[in-house]
């Protein structure tokens, strides 16, 4: 529908080009060139089955493990693509984290929950691991709950808690882009809140993507929204355009209730 | 199409109800009744057995019984060979079949669906864990005792009960693995875990204690059998082997299901209370491996809860 949605004046992060994604034949995602501005929060709404976790996903390359699925088009990030042949997905999943719908921390304590990417990637430990950890779980607004039971189940945190404690475990990586799937989604209201407000405040230091079906939340968190329906990307610009003054009639009936 | 009217929907809903009440709750006592009372039955059945051999065997057992080799011609005295036979066959076994049942689980596990190969390794595997443990031990025979000249030797007996343990761990270590939820796999490779490291750092902890529950289940089983180590391990009575060292490796070893098996034969040389004895031994020995199996379930499930 639109060939390339780049805005001006803007840093970019990362970038889709002519992305297609199908599974098992069927078409998910068709053709979507999308720039993401870097260090600012980008939303991604639209119906159920639009395409927007298919999207998400295919950023860290997560799709590639779902059997059935053809991916074409690049997604472009340093300059390079990400789908090029002989990437190190492990270099480009730590530039690149993810957070998903459902909390899912490590059955293990809090402390390793958050420390094992770091030790595995930079082969830290002992002190500088401890701050690293610190670090994370300080961004993740969650250090002053745990700090005195960093020992204790990841599992035994609330919904929120732990999905604060993903959130630290990705950050735990250094990443530069974070990237969330409905991230609310499972949560109760004060949760949803909490995480909120960590995502306008992530936005000021990384590159946030979120996918959303709660189109006041991308309203109240993002710069930037793009609208996708049956894969294709309809709508791209900044928020308050986005939801003030779309461009297309689908985007303003969408925005205005009258579907999905 | 069917046509219907406001009048041809008009039923007497509740008493409709009421009649299929009636049957259903019926039919619902009646199932309880029954499988209850299987249940009951079976549960029954194992206690009474357990009964008896205890009531049978706790006269003979004491701590001499448990410490002590057999005297006058196996009359007398107590079956500690017997208890250290198995338990070396046990240990052996334990260190050979965990590494090769966790490892051929993980392969199951991690390339099972995708490839045919894999698909009939599976079935493969299922069939082998049902194989009769008479068949290991007239194979071990074979193979380990007289093709690689082993002879009847503790060695050939720990590779045997090996071939007979593996096929169960691999199984319960593969349906362990299936068990770890994929938003845990998924997290790993999120965070630029390698598979390898996914499986190492994330689905094996968390399937450890149904991996280790099979492999003590497993062990617990071997340990009863009489056959496989039959005709590849087993000697009645050695006065020799009061020193281990290497060369027990080459040497047969006395062990508790033979000691039964041999004794309840020789009727007259070994006293019935003996017998029984052992047989207590055997089955607590059994009940002590299934009880910590059990423990160590209980304890790892409520440290993993979701």
């Amino acid at each position: 529908m639109v060939a390339a949605m780049t805005l001006p004046k803007q840093k970019v992060a990362m970038e889709t080009v002519e992305l297609s994604v199908s599974y098992n034949g069927k078409p998910a995602l068709k053709r979507v060139s999308l720039a993401f501005p870097a260090n600012a929060v980008t939303a991604l709404i639209g119906p159920s089955g639009c395409g927007k976790s298919t999207l998400l996903r295919c950023l860290n390359r997560m799709n590639d493990r779902i059997p059935g699925v053809e991916i074409t088009g690049k997604v472009m990030l340093n300059g390079e693509d990400i789908y090029a042949r002989r990437v190190n997905l492990t270099r480009l999943r730590r530039e690149v984290g993810m957070v998903f719908q459902k909390p899912n921390p490590f059955p293990m304590s809090i402390f390793e929950n958050v420390a094992l990417g770091p030790r595995l990637h930079y082969g830290l430990r002992g002190r500088a691991l401890q701050e690293v950890v610190e670090d994370a779980l300080r961004k993740a607004a969650l250090w002053d709950e745990v700090k005195d039971e960093l020992h204790k189940s990841g599992l035994a945190l609330s919904g929120g808690q732990q999905q604060r404690l993903c959130i630290a475990r990705m950050l735990a990586v250094q990443p530069r882009i974070l990237l969330m799937d409905e991230p609310c989604s499972a949560l109760d209201p004060i949760s949803t809140q909490k995480i909120e407000e960590l995502i306008v405040e992530l936005g000021k230091q990384y590159t946030v993507i979120v996918v959303t079906h709660n189109l006041q939340q991308a309203a109240r968190i993002s710069h930037y929204t793009g609208f996708l329906m049956y894969g294709e990307l309809v709508e791209w610009g900044e928020t308050r355009q986005v939801f003030e003054n779309p461009t297309r009639p689908e985007t303003e009936d969408y925005i205005r209730g009258r579907f999905g | 199409m069917t046509t219907y009217t406001e009048t041809t929907l008009q039923r007497d809903w509740e008493s409709l109800a009421q009649r299929r009440d009636a049957v259903r709750l019926r039919r619902n006592a009646l199932l309880t009744t029954l499988f209850g009372g299987v249940g009951l039955l079976t549960t029954l059945l194992v206690f009474a057995l357990i009964a008896i051999i205890a009531y049978r065997g706790a006269p003979t057992l004491s701590w001499e019984f448990l410490t002590q080799p057999p005297r006058e011609g196996m009359s007398a005295g107590g079956v500690w060979p017997m208890i250290r036979g198995s338990l070396l066959l046990m240990l052996g076994t334990f260190l050979l079949a965990t590494p090769l049942g966790i490892f051929g689980g993980v392969c199951l596990a991690e390339y099972g669906e995708r490839s045919r190969i894999m698909r009939f390794m599976h079935a493969s595997v299922a069939a082998l864990a049902g194989t009769p443990p008479i068949v290991y031990g007239l194979f071990g025979l074979a193979i380990f005792v007289l093709k690689f000249k082993l002879g009847v030797s503790l060695l050939a007996g720990w590779l045997t009960l090996t071939l007979f343990c593996v096929p169960s761990i691999v199984l319960t270590t593969e349906a362990a693995l299936k068990t770890v939820p994929a938003a845990l796999i998924d997290g790993g490779l999120a965070l630029g875990l390698s598979r390898w490291q996914t499986l190492w750092r994330i689905a094996l902890p968390y399937a450890l204690p149904g991996i280790l529950t099979g492999i003590i289940l497993s062990l617990g089983r071997a340990v009863g059998e009489a056959t496989p180590v039959l005709f590849t391990a087993s000697i009645y009575y050695t006065t020799a082997e009061t020193t281990l060292g290497w060369e027990t490796l080459r040497q047969p070893v006395a062990n508790l299901p033979y000691y039964l098996a041999e004794g309840y034969r020789q009727p007259g040389v070994v006293p019935e209370r003996l017998i029984w004895g052992a047989c207590l031994t055997l089955i607590l020995l059994t009940l002590l491996l299934n009880a910590g199996a059990i423990l160590i379930r209980s304890r790892t499930r409520r440290r993993y809860l979701w």
